[in-house]
């Protein structure tokens, strides 16, 4: 399991646009299974929408991809201070369940293929048991100077 | 063999979004029809999926024409039988 500390450390994307608080499984290059509390101070309900707080269909993408990242890298460079920098190549989605304020979004990654600058990976989020959205991405990882 | 040229041809094709008839077999993929390199994944795993072979990452590089795709292919189709 990873706090949120332990994930600020893993991820590139910082405050405010981290989309997942708490990793609750990680099993090697495997499968990694992520938490977002989705609550109404998430600045995106402000205007989306402002009369119907439902999150956008993107941000759940986000948080696919930012769980996705933990699994392609939680293991590699650990603690090292490598800048990388992350590029989705496609998406295949599909969204099933809007999702609300006082949801908790549960989002499983497992790879189809990963290897050493790039993986494709299919994630399914779910609220419950509920299953809100699926969607099979493709990203490298380039690093930085 | 026709099939597996014809197969590979057009999950190719489907990915990068072209017409199979451009995917001769010694059109480059970099070159001549704009692969890039996430594409080749996709392609990689698309076949890996389809013939339920894997793929060693090193062999990416040497996919770079139908026909030299069809070589990869063919020695893991091969390995598994």
């Amino acid at each position: 399991m990873l706090d949120i500390e332990q994930i600020q450390k893993i991820l590139p994307q910082k405050y405010p646009f981290l989309m997942i608080d708490r990793v609750l499984e990680l099993e090697h290059q495997k499968k990694v299974v992520a938490l977002k509390n989705v609550t109404i101070n998430d600045g995106f309900f402000e205007g989306h929408f402002p009369e119907q707080p439902i999150m956008p269909g993107v941000l759940i993408i986000e948080a696919m991809a930012q769980a996705s990242i933990v699994l392609f890298s939680a293991d590699k460079g650990k603690g090292e201070e490598k800048k990388v920098a992350y590029f989705l190549g496609a998406v295949k989605a599909r969204f099933f369940h809007p999702v609300y304020p006082g949801d908790q979004l549960k989002i499983t990654v497992e790879p189809v293929k990963m290897i050493s600058g790039a993986a494709i990976v299919n994630a399914v989020a779910c609220v419950g048991e509920i299953e809100v959205a699926k969607c099979e991405l493709s990203f490298s990882a380039k690093e930085g100077s | 063999m026709q099939d597996l040229e014809n197969e590979i041809r057009n999950i190719i094709a489907e990915i990068i979004e072209k017409e199979p008839s451009q995917i001769t077999l010694d059109a480059k993929f970099y070159e001549d029809l704009d692969v890039d390199s996430m594409m080749a994944l996709e392609i990689l795993a698309a076949m890996e999926k389809k013939y339920k072979i894997a793929i060693p990452e090193d062999k990416m590089a040497q996919m770079t024409t139908l026909r030299a795709t069809m070589d990869v292919a063919r020695e893991y189709i091969g390995k598994k039988a």
